[in-house]
């Protein structure tokens, strides 16, 4: 490193120390199906197949309505100071592909406060949606995440499958411009913007809630169905729409209905 | 005696560099000087180390999920790397929606697959194949560590890796395979047909047959060179000297579902990635070089021989009468407008197919520098 640099982040350092002390925050989440827990290997009647997303852009509203920035850790894992990568699959029993390794929960820092609502978007910001993956750094290398296909990253990989029937989802952007490493802007961006007005960071965490998901599909006509996002899929129209998506133009449609909060147990 | 060391050391170092540039540069691309070469991207030049590992790499079945697929499971030399199925299948038995490509001449190719714009180089389309898992094709997402650790304990990769990428500290990496892959792919061409040989005036290189099948061809009646021409037999060609970025995506007919215009919705072509309902049914014109091994036809091989292919232009679109993908593509609202239906004799369908096959290299289905180098081992 440049000395002058270690020395103009050195005082950066010891700055952001001279005001009041950040807060750490944990904001944990959880897998529903409707009102039960959901996972890939304890027995129920829904099974849960894959949830990895990533979340960007978090922010925390204080009591006085002000939005503050919420400053993700580094891990070189799962977190970058705006994006996260959260897994709740452990790669057991019906989440064949999965990984062993399980992040439930975001890690960061916050400006000291009383904070009473959380926001967030679904999704990885355009700036580094489009990068070559191999080059790409923690939680971008992941190429289980990495839809070459697409041109960008999955934003959200689920499913969840019953004993005859299941439903799989792929969002994340299309209808993308240029080509590869050169991706100039996509039609459908397909990110998802989270508010949950009612969340207070240490006593709440959020739900993810997969019956919300597919609702329109019902897992009892033994037929799976899947949606990875293509503007010919009619199964993604429900889906998006729960998402808060008009499936049609990849922009936000009403409020989305899979994130909500609830009291951390 | 001081001199003399001075002039040696200057001899060496003269040599080394003499050397190391070369060594960067000995690849030779096995085709006529007048023809053009193909654009490689500035970050992974040919040489001819990177293309022998590439072509392990290729035909290495450790790089799938279950060990028993390569990149040569879907892409067999004898069928112009193309697998005689209608639909790929991936390691898992997943069946691709659309059939394996041919990949000779593909270093030429603008854009790779049957329809996606996105994809210009090798080096992103490899990882498809590799890590994506709709379709799972060789199943390798989330199992990377296991890809690394084959290249760091195979004693072939071990010897090759550090010597072909040499600036890297750790050349062990899944670029760096990807990246070899590429340029054994792009050292894949071809142009040694009885077609070019008669093109390069040995007039006895084709029958009388296939000349006149080729005038058809090249004829605005037949319409075929307007997708299928250019030295590559498709509009989407590109190489060291193209100034302008030529792609072609066409809807030739094929479906029509409902009546709409609409193509099965698990293969919808360009639409699948614009959204554009005009990009309905649009895909890549492949190349037509080695048509006459790479049966079966259309990008979800829904057409089985050469002469039935050739039945389909002639009427202008395929008609489906029952089922659920029943319609008249000829009356497609997006069919191409090349695609209007001719007529031709007996005679002249055989002199065309016939031209068709001249289209073939024996030589590239054979060439002992693209075949299997495990098949050595035992």
């Amino acid at each position: 490193m440049h000395p002058h640099l270690a020395i103009i982040l050195l005082v950066a350092n010891l700055c952001a120390a001279c005001g009041e002390p950040a807060l750490q925050v944990q904001i944990p989440f959880e897998a529903r199906f409707s009102t039960e827990s959901i996972s890939c290997d304890e027995q129920g009647d829904i099974m849960l197949t894959d949830l990895r997303f990533y979340v960007s852009d978090i922010q925390l509203t204080d009591t006085t309505g002000r939005a503050h920035k919420f400053d993700l850790d580094r891990d070189d894992i799962w977190q970058q100071p705006n994006l996260a990568l959260l897994d709740l699959e452990n790669g057991r029993g019906e989440c064949v592909n999965g990984t062993s390794e399980v992040n439930n929960v975001l890690r960061g820092t916050i400006t000291q406060g009383e904070y009473s609502a959380l926001s967030f978007t679904l999704g990885v910001p355009f700036e580094s949606n489009h990068g070559d993956p191999l080059l790409a750094t923690a939680p971008l290398d992941d190429a289980a995440m990495h839809w070459h296909w697409r041109g960008g990253y999955k934003f959200l990989r689920t499913g969840v499958r019953d004993s005859d029937d299941s439903f799989w989802l792929h969002l994340g952007s299309t209808g993308c411009e240029g080509t590869l490493q050169n991706i100039t802007g996509c039609k459908a961006p397909n990110r998802v913007s989270v508010e949950l007005r009612d969340f207070v960071p240490g006593r709440d965490m959020v739900v993810v809630d997969l019956a919300e998901l597919l609702a329109g599909d019902t897992l009892s006509d033994k037929i799976s169905t899947d949606c990875s996002s293509g503007p010919a899929e009619e199964n993604c129209v429900y889906a998006f729409k729960a998402l808060g998506i008009d499936h049609a133009t990849g922009r936000a449609d009403g409020e989305q209905r899979v994130f909500s909060s609830a009291l951390s147990p | 005696m001081k001199k003399g060391a001075l002039i040696l050391v200057g001899v060496v170092l003269i040599a080394g560099i003499l050397y190391w540039s070369f060594a960067d540069r000995d690849y030779q691309w096995p085709i006529a000087e007048h023809m053009p070469r193909p654009e490689v991207p500035a970050d992974n030049q040919m040489t001819a180390a990177k293309v022998a590992l590439g072509r392990r790499l290729f035909y290495d079945t450790r790089l799938s999920v279950g060990g028993a697929t390569s990149c040569a499971t879907c892409h067999i030399q004898a069928l112009a790397f193309t697998d005689g199925k209608a639909r790929a299948i991936g390691a898992t038995g997943e069946v691709h929606p659309r059939g394996s490509m041919s990949l000779v001449n593909i270093a030429y190719a603008s854009r790779l697959t049957w329809a996606n714009p996105l994809l210009e180089h090798l080096e992103d389309q490899a990882l498809t194949p590799m890590f994506g898992d709709n379709p799972i094709e060789m199943g390798m997402g989330g199992r990377e560590d296991i890809l690394i650790e084959i290249l760091r304990t195979d004693e072939v990769y071990t010897s090759a890796l550090p010597r072909v990428f040499p600036n890297d500290a750790d050349p062990y990496s899944i670029l760096n395979a990807v990246r070899a892959i590429a340029a054994f792919v792009r050292s894949i061409v071809s142009f040694n047909s009885s077609y070019d040989r008669f093109a390069a005036g040995e007039s006895t290189a084709m029958t009388a047959s296939a000349a006149r099948g080729m005038d058809l061809f090249f004829s605005e009646r037949l319409e075929c060179f307007h997708c299928h021409g250019g030295f590559n037999f498709t509009d989407s060609t590109t190489h060291e000297n193209s100034r302008i970025d030529r792609v072609g995506f066409h809807n030739t007919g094929l479906y029509n579902v409902g009546e709409n215009g609409a193509y099965p919705s698990d293969n919808t072509g360009l639409y699948d990635m614009t959204g554009e309902r005009r990009d309905m049914g649009r895909f890549r014109a492949p190349s037509l070089r080695n048509v006459g091994v790479t049966a079966p036809y259309m990008h979800d091989g829904s057409i089985a021989t050469l002469e039935e292919v050739v039945a389909h232009y002639e009427r202008g679109g395929r008609l489906i009468s029952q089922g659920r993908t029943a319609g008249d593509g000829k009356r497609s609202p997006y069919k191409s407008e090349f695609i209007k239906g001719f007529e031709l004799t007996e005679e002249e369908r055989d002199d065309l197919i016939a031209f068709l096959l001249a289209l073939t290299d024996e030589g590239v289905l054979k060439d002992p520098f693209l075949s299997d180098p495990f098949l050595k081992d035992h």
